[in-house]
């Protein structure tokens, strides 16, 4: 009957469904693309999509400057948008939930300490920081999924903290204390499991995110090295020819837009599904 | 009386969308001048009465059958905006809850300011000299000063003050007081309530009081309806009610509540709970057949007859004249209580409490929370503590169980010293029962679970059959069939959650158990049960209680010994009946004048004698 | 009041320094990890390795790292940031050039997000419960998915190339001259008393504003829309219908001075975000600001241009945070009065 109330959410449906789908086109890039991201069909330069006037069969969704096929560009750069947004995300997960769950439960001290780091951290504008992580760490794609995790944990922490510290006053923690629970034991059974709904919401509004960040490095040059195909990428290499091909610029605007939204649709309805309290919120 | 009644329902109905009735055929009429209670459990849909006058009820809910006539004018009539005109002019409204009544981020003069704009003063001098004269109209000292203040700086008391200012502002025919002592603590209860019926007086205003307790209807009110499942079960004058009621249901109501005098009689407990909306639609009888100790088949078959037993006093019931004959079952082994061991086990010698506070210059401040308690708690003894908000009860409770440490004095629980010995000790001896069960379980954990949870953490870990077996051992001790078990607890009702919560409490065998508050939330029947689940406890006494309720009836019919605390001491303690009987200190005095509520004053009798002249 | 007021933002605006404190030493740090040796990049090409070794002892740059902090922070706290490698100036004169077209940028954006958020927000609440109210939910969405430098990009696309109705590049027309008085060039432009000019400056500044404003307004609408339904459901909007006040009483004169404040805290929490969404906007209008300049300086690996810029970053995200924190203080009587 669960299952039945998640499935009536029509965003967490869409949601899920378009993000399931840009997931498979990243997985099955190399069988789904009908031709190699960097190979150049010299032929066809700056090509229009298929349905526009001068358009070609050949390539379904154009070409770019130099004659490479945008479908399979765009299907490639699926591959490296999910690839940095699951991993950056989980780690991001993984560094903010860790710290909001200690500064949230032992308070004090540790709170504090947790809580000026979170405030120094959010000082820097997140696209300043990224740039300046990137600029020490150097291009790549191991790097650039490390600067969006240095970046958004404080996004899990500071969210986070405040949900450990609402549940950290309910009685059945004390309880748990009482009985003789050790701190560790405590956080795992009575808080962790109380604050998950919140976190997966999280994770799946920070894959949005990170698919952004990813896409403004790329554009800055300053993401994926140049021969691996990424959406930023093409937007920046798109600018140039606008006027003569704007269809180049606009596709993988769309692949952003509609990566994005889905996992926003999809974390919102998370949170519909999960929060009792937001099921409760109803309208006066 | 139909004629100058001031308020008049007549076979009001209130129904969901789904067409299942929250209210059924209610007839109310309120004499001009006169008090009206309505008492009711939660769920018998007694607020749906003011929210149906005002136009404010929960959407989803609508008006389906009956007409509302105010003063006059039938108000299911009128369009919404003249509705709302009568709100704060002609209608006043005195809330449960004064301190979450007023916005928090305006001043009190400036909502008071607003209300008095809108019931027509236009001057802003004016208005302030009104609103100085309202305050000291109900005893509110520097009223100026306090034009300036936020509600958050007032304590309840004065905040329901500044509400029924408000309320009585516009001489207003009507005041709806919806359970408006309920929040508040004992002693400020009665000044409140007497506040209201000098307000009422002064202003010759008519007043629906609606209430879950009997004994302040008994109090306040000349007339009393009682709602039962969204219908009205008897009305009468007040007295007749309380003194000599006419349908089962009022009377297993007053049964049901613990006394101040007289003899520790068992209580009276209800089986099963209020059917809902929808279990209601299906029942073709009296809703309260299934639960009737007097009911016959033909109860559950038709409808109960409204008619009138003596003038003026109408029962919806078969049989009114069983009423008198239902008493609630004697005890297995009446008053043969276990007698206390020698054994202390709790002792606190001059023991202290106090809180360091920093303000923002770093300067620290000590705040003494509680000072050179002296008390004993022996084997097997039962001890009530008695006190207010803000009386340190709920310090002490995080004392012994060791949630903070002492600072000064000693306290010995279970024989061993609380501040030198290491927090295993005491584990297993010293159990908390907690306040509120909502928040005491763990939502995401099953019954069986959550009453075995104290042995997840030992050395011993139980196999799962044996967990499950002593889980179903616990919830029969607190009378909960063995089912719940594979059950969350937010599939029970609230005094299930709160058995839950007891059999949690005893699963490890403890020497001293602690239950702060324990039935504060919860309705009068509902407490019945638990109460005498603690009685029933009490008699096979293998543990001690430590019970802190505001409640003096509720220690009284539970504990041996009571502690009386105010402000951090303890002015008075002795045997229950000793302290309660006879007061000998002044707190103890004003306490327990409070909880017997208001004497029939004789102001009343004599405004009767002239009103039938 | 006034002295309450000023009491607390001196108090908000000196807790920032100890903080402002640390991120100069995470930014200097990060910098110095680079494979980058400032010295040779401040020379020409054809400096002798003589020279870069005297250049780096002049720098400082053989010291430990932390006498290398101390020496630049001594500096910096005179006004010495350095001089920049790419422009041979003083960079504290280049970055301060730069300075106003960004804070005016970001400064009509925050007006331009929080008057469309908060319009947004009580239309979307007023229209609760109806199917306009989801409609409005779903555009949210939409634009939610859409970060500023994608509206960016979308602007031009659409109002500079399909229906060509606003310049997409600098801040004025060319050929235009205003003499700087202010730096706003809004500012300057309005003290020309020239319609057209100002003309000219408001159509450049309109789509990077809208791309950025926009960017933000769907938060702040959600945050209100669900702060009013919450205050909604509070008992003192309740006591106040039944007194009668009129739905728009209930809602300006007392709903949302309590729902307002959430979106306080977002304003300040979320400033950094829009703030840094300049740099990225700025390169695609090629306006001229800190944004611009930060590109060219990391292309140019121009070190003491990029700490700057970094820094200016974070001292006005701070300080805006700060701002915004004694305002939730000031709006919150329970925090003022204790």
């Amino acid at each position: 009957m669960r299952i039945w109330s998640w499935l009536s959410d029509p965003g967490l449906v869409i949601g899920g469904a378009i993000a399931g789908l840009v997931l498979a086109c990243a997985v099955c890039a190399p069988w789904l693309a009908p031709y190699h991201p960097n190979d150049q069909d010299l032929l066809y330069i700056l090509a229009p999509p298929v349905w526009a006037p001068d358009g070609a069969a050949e390539h379904l969704l154009g070409t770019d400057s130099l004659g490479r096929d945008t479908l399979s560009r765009l299907i490639f750069g699926a591959r490296t948008a999910m690839e940095v947004a699951v991993a950056a995300s989980f780690g991001a997960m993984a560094l903010g939930a860790v710290l909001a769950h200690l500064a949230g439960y032992f308070g004090g001290r540790v709170d504090w300490l947790i809580s000026r780091l979170v405030e120094i951290w959010l000082s820097f504008p997140p696209v300043v920081l990224s740039m300046l992580l990137i600029i020490g760490l150097g291009v790549g794609t191991d790097k650039v999924i490390l600067a969006i995790v240095l970046v958004d944990w404080t996004r899990f922490c500071r969210v986070l903290r405040s949900e450990v510290q609402v549940v950290r006053g309910q009685d059945y923690v004390s309880f748990a204390r009482l009985v003789g629970f050790a701190h560790m034991r405590v956080i795992v059974r009575e808080i962790f499991p109380a604050t998950l709904p919140m976190l997966i919401t999280l994770f799946s509004l920070q894959m949005g995110i990170s698919v952004v960040v990813e896409a403004i490095l790329s554009f800055v040059a300053m993401g994926v090295p140049a021969d691996v195909p990424a959406w930023g990428q093409m937007i920046a290499d798109a600018r140039i020819n606008m006027f003569d091909a704007p269809w180049g610029l606009a596709l993988p605007i769309l692949a952003i837009f509609v990566t994005v939204l889905s996992f926003n649709l999809f974390g919102d309805g998370l949170r519909r599904v999960l929060d009792p309290r937001h099921r409760a919120n109803g309208h006066v | 009386m139909t004629s100058h009644s001031i308020l008049q329902i007549e076979s009001l109905d209130i129904a969901l969308r789904s067409g299942d009735a929250i209210l059924t055929g209610v007839d109310l009429a309120i004499a001009p001048g006169k008090v009206l209670g309505v008492i009711g459990e939660s769920g018998a849909g007694k607020s749906m009465i003011g929210a149906a006058i005002a136009d404010t009820l929960p959407p989803g809910l609508a008006i389906s059958r009956g007409s509302i006539r105010f003063d006059g004018l039938t108000l299911t009539d009128m369009t919404a905006r003249t509705r709302r005109d009568l709100l704060g002019r002609d209608i006043g409204f005195i809330p449960q809850e004064p301190m979450t009544a007023l916005n928090p981020t305006l001043t009190v003069g400036q909502q008071i300011g607003r209300h008095l704009a809108r019931i027509g003063i236009a001057n802003r001098a004016t208005r302030d000299k009104r609103a100085i004269e309202l305050f000291s109209e109900v005893g509110l000292d520097r009223p100026a000063q306090l034009l300036k203040s936020y509600p958050h700086q007032l304590s309840g008391g004065m905040l329901q003050r500044v509400l029924i200012a408000m309320a009585f502002a516009s001489n207003p025919r009507l005041v709806i007081a919806d359970e408006p002592t309920t929040a508040l603590d004992v002693t400020i209860q009665a000044k409140v309530v007497e506040l209201i019926a000098r307000m009422r007086q002064a202003h010759d205003t008519s007043v629906l009081f609606i209430t879950h307790d009997l004994q302040l209807a008994a109090d306040v009110c000349d007339d009393v309806a009682v709602l039962y499942a969204g219908r009205i079960v008897e009305t009468g004058r007040a007295e007749e009610i309380i003194d000599a009621p006419r349908h089962p249901y009022s009377r297993c109501l007053s049964l049901a509540a613990p006394n101040l005098d007289g003899p520790v009689a068992p209580l009276m407990i209800l089986p099963k709970a209020m059917p809902g909306a929808v279990e209601r639609a299906a029942m073709r009888g009296c809703a309260f057949a299934p639960r009737c100790p007097a009911a016959d088949e033909a109860c559950t078959r038709t409808p109960p007859p409204r008619r009138a037993v003596s003038p003026g006093h109408v029962s919806a019931c078969h049989y009114p004249e069983r009423t008198s004959a239902i008493a609630p079952p004697a005890r297995r082994n009446a008053g043969d209580l276990a007698a206390p061991g020698e054994a202390a086990v709790l002792r606190a010698q001059g023991l202290g409490k106090a809180y360091r506070q920093h303000d923002w210059l770093g300067r620290v401040r000590e705040v003494e929370a509680l000072r050179g308690l002296d008390f004993t708690v022996r084997e097997r003894e039962f001890v009530g503590i008695v006190g207010e908000s803000g009386s340190g009860k709920s310090t002490l409770t995080k004392l012994i169980v060791g949630l903070e440490n002492v600072t000064s004095g000693t306290l010995h629980v279970v024989g061993l010293d609380r501040t030198s010995t290491p927090r295993e000790r005491f584990f297993d001896q010293v159990q908390l029962v907690f306040q509120d069960p909502q928040s005491a379980l763990n939502p995401r954990r099953r019954i069986g679970s959550l009453v075995t949870q104290s042995l997840e953490c030992r050395g011993n870990g139980l196999a799962a059959k044996a967990r499950r077996e002593l889980a179903a051992e616990l919830l029969a001790k607190v009378m909960l069939p063995p089912d719940a078990a594979d059950r969350f607890p937010d599939q029970l009702s609230g005094g299930q959650k709160q058995r839950v919560n007891i059999a949690r409490a005893l699963c490890s065998n403890p020497r001293l158990l602690i239950a702060d508050e324990i039935v504060s939330g919860l309705d009068v029947s509902v407490q019945a049960q638990i109460l005498e689940l603690l009685r029933g406890l009490r008699e096979q006494a293998s543990f001690s209680l430590l019970l802190i309720s505001h409640d003096l009836a509720v220690v009284r019919h539970v504990c041996d010994r009571v502690l009386v605390m105010c402000k951090g001491e303890i002015v008075e303690q002795g045997p229950v009946e000793q302290v309660f009987g006879a007061p000998r200190h002044p707190y103890t005095m004003q306490l327990v004048a409070a909880a017997r509520g208001r004497p029939r004053s004789d102001d009343r009798h004599a405004r009767e004698a002239s009103d039938l002249s | 009041m006034i002295k309450a007021l000023l009491r607390i933002v001196a108090r908000r605006l000196f807790a920032i320094v100890p903080v402002f404190a640390v991120v100069t030493v995470l930014v200097f740090a990060a910098l110095r990890i680079l494979p980058v040796d400032p010295a040779q990049m401040s020379l020409p090409p054809s400096a002798t390795i003589e020279q870069v070794e005297a250049k780096r002892e002049e720098m400082g740059l053989n010291k430990p790292i932390w006498q290398q902090y101390a020496l630049w922070a001594r500096r910096a706290v005179a006004g010495d940031l350095g001089e920049s490698a790419q422009y041979r100036m003083p960079t504290a004169k280049v970055v301060l050039e730069r300075l106003p077209a960004t804070i005016e940028l970001a400064m009509c954006a925050l007006v331009f997000a929080v008057v469309v958020g908060v319009a947004g927000g009580i239309l979307l609440f007023t229209v609760r419960g109806t199917a306009l109210e989801s409609l409005g939910m779903a555009l949210t969405s939409v634009v939610m998915a859409l970060p500023d430098f994608l509206l960016a990009l979308l602007f031009i696309l659409v109002f500079g190339v399909m229906l060509p109705l606003f310049p997409v590049n600098g801040r004025l027309d060319p050929g235009l001259e205003v003499p700087s008085h202010t730096g706003f060039l809004l500012l300057d432009s309005l003290l020309t008393g020239d319609v057209s000019i100002v003309a000219s400056a408001i159509s450049h500044i309109a789509l990077p504003v809208m791309a950025l404003g926009l960017a933000f307004s769907p938060t702040i609408v959600r945050v209100l829309h669900s702060s009013l339904i919450n205050t909604y459901q509070q008992s003192y909007i309740r006591q106040a219908r039944l007194r009668g006040l009129s739905d728009r009483e209930i809602l300006f004169g007392q709903a949302l001075k309590n729902a307002i404040l959430p979106v306080v805290i977002l304003v300040g929490t979320q400033f950094g975000g829009l703030f840094g969404g300049t740099l990225l906007v700025e390169m695609i209008f090629s306006f001229p600001g800190l944004g611009n300049l930060m590109v060219k300086a990391m292309q140019t690996a121009d070190l003491s241009v990029i700490m700057a810029i970094a820094l200016i970053y974070c001292a006005v995200t701070l300080l805006f945070n700060s701002l915004a924190d004694a305002a939730a203080y000031l709006l919150n009587p329970k925090l003022r009065t204790a």
